[in-house]
């Protein structure tokens, strides 16, 4: 790996790397924290149960297996959180790689689920007609989409969903973030922090249809 | 001692409501934060213990309108932060807090604590 050229990458975009980095880790950290508060309380139901067993009160053998299947559900849970964390923490290994996209959106939606499921907004990919491949810096690419995301939950009222689509044309390939309430000729300046420099150094362009309530993003 | 549980994570609520209850405390749960202001509409909770980030409305925003309901129920928060130091330093409401996954016996002696005369 050519780390010098990578750090120039990294360097590139200042602090906004890092930032996107500390925020996923805090969203997924809180996730688990749900999951093993979860598991706590059916551990601790089971205690209670066997405590009240061995004073002779008996058990009903279904709230026994509800808490079972509890401890499946919970560790398959996780098990999806870590797969997420683990190829987004291995992401910044390759900095000129070719990844699928589709998985590459999902990924980032996956991520974004939980915060947006704090705003009552649901995420949904399309996946492209045909296969598409991107080449470039993978953790570039997942955090300009993370910021478009992050713009988008801002303008979007509660209960809706923003659908991603991805298509490849002549050009490059464009992603459309759709669904977006407030969509205005200033939207730059309500973009978070450290997109123009993502968009400089992946050679992108952000745009935005106010009629068909679409944040463009066009990758070459 | 009448409790509400609100937490957006059911599996949770419902199994913490049902370990309290083998306690003996009466409890009800809720798992959206409008169901929880309808549950505190018809009856009286000496406490609620409130998860700090829900969907929508988070556990302070909560706390404030059931205060406008029952202006003498006393809350605790449960979070789901990294560590204790990092809410510490990050909330002002870190006298009544705990950090999930919650050990039964402290979630008890925060409530005994909180409604204490």
């Amino acid at each position: 790996m050519k780390s010098g050229e990578m750090h120039v990458q990294y360097d590139a975009i200042g602090g906004a790397g890092l930032q996107f980095f500390g925020k996923v880790s805090a969203s997924i950290a809180h996730e688990l924290k749900n999951v093993l508060a979860i598991i706590n309380e059916n551990a601790g139901l089971l205690e209670d149960l066997s405590y009240a067993a061995q004073r002779g009160s008996a058990i009903d053998p279904e709230r026994l297996n509800r808490a079972c299947l509890q401890f499946t559900k919970q560790i398959q849970r996780a098990d999806g959180i870590m797969k997420n964390m683990s190829r987004f923490a291995h992401s910044v290994d390759v900095f000129d790689a070719q990844v699928a996209l589709h998985e590459l959106v999902c990924l980032v939606a996956n991520l974004a689920g939980r915060l947006a499921a704090m705003r009552k907004l649901t995420i949904e990919v399309t996946p492209a007609a045909i296969p598409i491949a991107f080449s470039g810096n993978p953790f570039l690419l997942q955090n300009l989409i993370w910021l478009c995301l992050e713009f988008a939950f801002g303008a979007t009222s509660a209960g809706s969903t923003l659908l991603l689509a991805l298509a490849k044309n002549e050009t490059g390939i464009t992603l459309r973030i759709s669904g977006i309430d407030s969509l205005e000729n200033n939207f730059p300046s309500r973009m978070p922090a450290g997109y123009e420099d993502l968009l400089a150094a992946l050679g992108a362009k952000l745009s935005v249809d106010k009629d068909t309530k679409e944040l463009i993003l066009d990758l070459p | 001692m009448h409790v509400l549980l609100v937490d957006d994570e059911k599996e949770f609520v419902n199994t913490l409501a049902e370990r309290l209850s083998f306690r003996g405390f009466k409890v009800d749960y809720a798992i959206r934060a409008l169901d929880a202001l309808a549950l505190a509409e018809k009856n009286v909770y000496d406490l609620a213990v409130l998860d700090m980030k829900m969907p929508g409305t988070n556990g302070l925003e909560l706390k404030g309108l059931l205060e406008k309901i029952q202006k003498d129920m006393k809350f605790i928060f449960l979070t789901g932060h990294g560590s204790e130091a990092d809410y510490v330093a990050g909330s002002s409401e870190s006298a009544c807090y705990l950090v999930k996954p919650v050990k039964i016996d402290a979630l008890i002696a925060k409530m005994l604590e909180a409604v204490k005369p």
